[in-house]
């Protein structure tokens, strides 16, 4: 019956509590500074610019006191799609990508350019530090804590109309519902299943796969939107009038401490940035 | 007299259901925070239950997460479709296991434009008739999706220029065929639950 218990399987809002500077700092100071890194990341194309920030996200799974176990569990599933995209890599790109590049290796028509090369390793490196970001930043923060500090962000854009208290409770919405629609397709899974029903078939007919599912989809969809009505009018009669004029309860307070992360991060990508690693 | 009457009060109801429905800054009714809010949690969903997945012949799956940003741009315009979408890619982006969708760029940027152009498709397709919209919203919706993924994919160097163009051709047009199967399915029956019952056909 394993396959049926879907909502076991849902780690969205995972969060370990080890108490540390990260857990601890304000969730704006924390959003702005995981930007901040995931741009260092991101636009950094050399080795060494690379091997400095691997450096950095080791020195923050550190900071956050996260077990390496934990925040590398996305790592080993990923490992064959990694190697296929390095094989494609390696064998298409040849003279395509940087002609100037020096040839390191040719057996036939297979050319590797040492930029091909550098390459290959810069995307796996760039995955490997954005997985280490992702994880510290979803294992240290409550998902009421990121909707707080969404909320609280895109305030200050709130005289630019960007509608800030609106987009949070979006979210809230989402990660509020994504239990009880789990339970619902299961639900779903289990009466098909009674009936004779399964899901999934043969993989080279994948009409034939999609028309099995729609018994669960087309219910799951309207229950949603169902649900979703219902919410609406629930609000409606409760004189929902959104963001304006609206009070929390919890209130975000800063310490001086908290602008160090992103203070930190704002530097460390000036840096990347500003660097003319050789190679 | 009765009559008069009557109208008077569905024009004064109806007035009122406008203002209830009046859009606060940024275009956003709480139908469309709503709808925006359920159908996202529909496309985390579908990626963390992996039933979003459906197995393809090139040992590839095809999926269907995009599929709630189609729906809710066909139902609640451009703006709900655009917020749908930037959801999936936000959570595509945080529970990437390949180093191209952990890339913001390539992961996020994209699926924000899924539900807008699905949206306007639909409204450009609507004279043609319900079927063909959602059809239409359906097809440029996906296309929005594989299109701009692989040809940031390209740019960015993740994927080599000739790999994208297979991916395209062997991967673009069954997602396509399975999105078009998914939206009109559910579109199709959650307009007629709203224009009224439907007819038994025994």
């Amino acid at each position: 019956m394993s396959e049926f218990e879907l909502l076991r399987n849902i780690t969205i809002g995972q969060y370990l509590p080890t108490g540390s500077y990260l857990h601890t700092l304000d969730p704006r100071a924390k959003i702005v500074a995981a930007i901040l890194v995931t741009a260092a990341v991101s636009f950094t194309p050399t080795l060494l610019g690379n091997v400095c920030l691997l450096a950095a996200c080791l020195a923050l799974v550190r900071i956050g006191r996260i077990p390496f176990s934990y925040a590398l569990r996305g790592l080993i599933p990923a490992i064959p799609v990694l190697v296929i995209l390095a094989m494609l890599q390696l064998l298409f790109f040849g003279r395509n990508y940087d002609p100037a590049s020096p040839v390191v290796f040719q057996w036939g028509w297979i050319v590797v350019t040492a930029a091909v090369a550098r390459l290959v390793i810069v995307s796996a490196a760039r995955f490997v530090e954005l997985l280490f970001v992702t994880s510290v930043f979803t294992l240290s923060t409550r998902t009421t804590e990121l909707t707080h500090g969404i909320e609280a962000l895109l305030g200050s854009l709130r005289r630019f109309r960007v509608p800030a208290h609106e987009l949070a409770l979006v979210v809230t919405i989402a990660v509020r519902f994504i239990p009880t629609f789990a339970l619902q397709a299961e639900r779903l899974l289990r009466a098909q299943a009674s009936r004779g029903g399964a899901p999934g078939g043969r993989r080279w007919n994948f009409v034939a796969t999609t028309r099995r599912l729609l018994p669960i989809l087309v219910p799951l969809f309207i229950f949603a939107l169902k649900r979703g009505d219902e919410l609406i009018v629930a609000m409606e009669a409760r004189a929902y009038t959104g963001g304006e004029g609206r009070t929390a309860y919890t209130m975000l307070r800063h310490a001086r401490t908290d602008w160090l992360a992103p203070a930190v991060a704002l530097a460390f990508l000036l840096v990347m940035l500003g660097t003319a690693f050789p190679f | 007299m009765c009559a008069y009457i009557w109208r008077a009060i569905r024009l004064e109801g109806g007035r009122q259901m406008q203002e209830m429905q009046q859009t606060r800054p940024g275009g956003l009714s709480t139908r469309g925070i709503v709808i925006s809010g359920v159908l996202g949690a529909i496309a985390i969903l579908l990626g963390a239950t992996r039933i979003g997945f459906i197995p393809m012949p090139t040992g590839i799956n095809a999926t269907i997460m995009h599929v709630p940003a189609i729906i809710g741009g066909v139902l609640e315009g451009p703006v709900v479709g655009g917020l749908i979408g930037t959801i999936f890619g936000i959570y595509s982006f945080l529970n990437a296991t390949t180093p191209m969708f952990k890339d913001p760029i390539v992961a996020i940027g994209p699926r924000i434009f899924i539900g807008i152009f699905a949206s306007w498709a639909y409204l450009a397709a609507r004279p043609a008739g319900e079927w063909w919209a959602i059809v239409v919203a359906a097809v440029v919706g996906t296309a929005t999706n594989t299109i701009l993924v692989l040809t940031l994919g390209v740019a960015r160097h993740y994927l080599p220029a000739k790999v994208a163009w297979t991916v395209g051709l062997t991967h673009g047009i069954p997602e396509i065929i399975v999105a078009v199967i998914l939206s009109l399915a559910v579109l199709l029956f959650w307009k007629r639950v709203q224009t009224g019952p439907a007819k038994a056909r025994v």
